[in-house]
């Protein structure tokens, strides 16, 4: 079964966050991707850019046309996504628990859709 | 002479377990002994096709794992594990013995083999991943391809199985009396489950895409052979056929599902259908009737009927009753509330279901919002039964099965 796990965030969060503390809060992370990358797992995990690097694409004549934005509306925007493949929803629940900053925001966690048929 | 690729293929496949026994049977080590086994398929399926087949291709195996794990034991020289592994210089011909079904120290072999990929320890994508690669033989590539994961992620799994099965002290003694029965009901569960992700749509090149059902039919049969008088065995086997003979008429063209009400029944497989009710039959009568013989006679019940009307669903009913007993569970409860209906009509069988709400681990779950739909249609409930269905829709998370209850919903007008 696959799992998305997303995180929110924006750059007053991160501001919030002491200078020093940084290392600690990268270690955790890492600790958290080894973890479960070692478990087989984790299939990825990744942190997205700024906002103020996003784009919106669209083709205009078969070619991209490229434009500033998204202008989100929210005050948080994803800041970074995991793939996991796991036994349950239940194993994807306990994992996401245990995201470094899981006690304090919520992380979400969305099944993937998936090709299997069942006998009907 | 040259032998055709998917030829190698199947044999190394039978091959796979009788070489890793061999070595760790010999060696012991099972990590190591896995890894060296593993090298010496791969290069006999690049070798084999074009060269020809060796003259004792289970000697070829077992010579060149002999010598992958000699290499590797010398490339790790300071480590402890050469002290375990004296035993490497004893010369590989010494561990030819007869194939794994002729005598039974070997089957034990393979049984004990199977056990440790399913061990209690491991979560069961670890189990299914060691079993398709140590008793399957299938290469991490392969199995990662299967699973739609890199296969980074499908080596790390793999690693980290054998790593506790080395842990857990890994040997060739098999358990008996009740943790034996406990060990191989896992297997069973393994290979079900195996079978079941088998229904995928993705059915490409075989040969990097194994397809997982008929390898699960593969295993469970080579099981069968080994255990050929345990009724379980021979139920799942014969529940993994009757299941599979129906795989031509669930899925049209377009990849969109059939259910079995109207599924072209002339198309269902009638060999496999023969193949599982001899099963089912032969392993009924011996009595310790459990849950994959009850679950194959139903496949049976429904495979003899020429039409849905013509279904037995008294019968079916009959066998649900007993499966309820022998292992209660609310998705068979739900499948007998369907047989309820059938047999004493709608209604009745929407009591069975609002009962079954109750349950928290069903009450959400996208099978009993559809079997409810399914019934309240059947009621003459058109609007409850089409809001069902979109409720059910939007809760799976089977992509086939989403959009089948989403057309359902939508031939309703909701």
């Amino acid at each position: 079964m696959k799992y998305l796990m997303l995180i929110y965030g924006n750059q007053e969060k991160w501001a919030s966050i002491p200078a020093d503390q940084w290392p600690e809060v990268i270690a955790r992370q890492d600790a958290f991707n080894r973890r479960y990358r070692a478990t087989g797992e984790l299939i990825g995990a990744y942190g997205l850019a700024d906002e103020i690097s996003a784009r919106l694409v669209r083709r205009e004549g078969g070619q991209p046309a490229v434009t500033d934005g998204p202008y989100l509306e929210t005050k948080e925007y994803i800041a970074s996504f995991y793939l996991l493949d796991c036994e349950s929803e239940e194993r994807a629940h306990q994992i996401a628990a245990d995201m470094p900053f899981a006690d304090v925001d919520p992380v979400e966690v969305w099944p993937i859709l998936h090709e299997a048929k069942p006998d009907l | 002479m040259t032998t055709s690729r998917s030829d190698v293929e199947g044999l190394l496949r039978e091959l796979a377990p009788q070489v890793l026994t061999a070595l760790v049977r010999r060696y012991g080590q099972f990590h190591l002994c896995e890894d060296a086994s593993q090298e010496a398929l791969l290069a006999a399926a690049q070798q084999w096709p074009s060269g020809g087949l060796p003259d004792s291709p289970r000697g070829w195996l077992i010579t060149v794992a002999s010598r992958r794990l000699t290499d590797q034991v010398r490339s790790e020289q300071s480590r402890r594990t050469r002290e375990e592994l004296v035993a490497v210089a004893t010369p590989p011909s010494e561990l030819l013995g007869p194939p794994a079904d002729a005598e039974p120290a070997d089957r034990d072999d393979s049984l004990a083999l199977l056990f440790g990929c399913c061990h209690p320890d491991l979560s069961s994508p670890s189990q299914i991943a060691l079993t398709l690669r140590a008793v399957g033989g299938l290469s991490t590539a392969q199995i990662a391809a299967a699973f739609g994961v890199p296969e980074t992620t499908m080596a790390q799994r793999i690693s980290r199985a054998k790593q506790t099965i080395a842990g857990a002290g890994f040997d060739f003694s098999l358990p008996s009396g009740a943790e034996r029965t406990e060990r191989l009901r896992a297997v069973l569960h393994v290979l079900y489950l195996v079978f079941n992700e088998g229904y995928t749509a993705s059915e490409g090149d075989t040969l990097t895409v194994p397809a997982l059902s008929q390898e699960a039919i593969r295993l469970t049969r080579w099981l069968h052979r080994l255990l050929p008088d345990d009724g379980e065995v021979a139920g799942l086997l014969a529940l993994m056929l009757l299941t599979d003979a129906r795989r031509p008429a669930r899925t049209r063209p377009d990849g969109s599902l059939v259910p079995l009400a109207e599924q072209d029944r002339s198309r269902w497989d009638q060999a496999k259908i023969a193949e599982g009710v001899a099963l089912v039959t032969g392993a009924l009568p011996r009595g310790d009737v459990g849950p994959y013989q009850l679950q194959a006679a139903i496949a049976a019940v429904h495979d003899e009927a020429t039409t849905m009307a013509d279904t037995d669903w008294p019968q079916i009913l009959g066998l649900y009753d007993l499966l309820e007993l022998a292992a209660p569970n609310p998705f068979t409860a739900l499948n007998r509330a369907v047989a309820v209906a059938m047999v004493r009509g709608p209604a009745a069988g929407l009591e069975v279901i609002a009962a079954l709400e109750a349950d928290k681990r069903v009450a959400r779950h996208h099978r009993l919002i559809a079997a409810r739909a399914y019934l309240r249609e059947l009621a003459g409930d058109t609007a409850a039964a089409a809001a069902d269905y979109l409720d059910a829709a939007r809760r799976a998370t089977s992509l086939p099965e989403r959009r089948y209850l989403a057309l359902q919903a939508s031939r309703l007008g909701g």
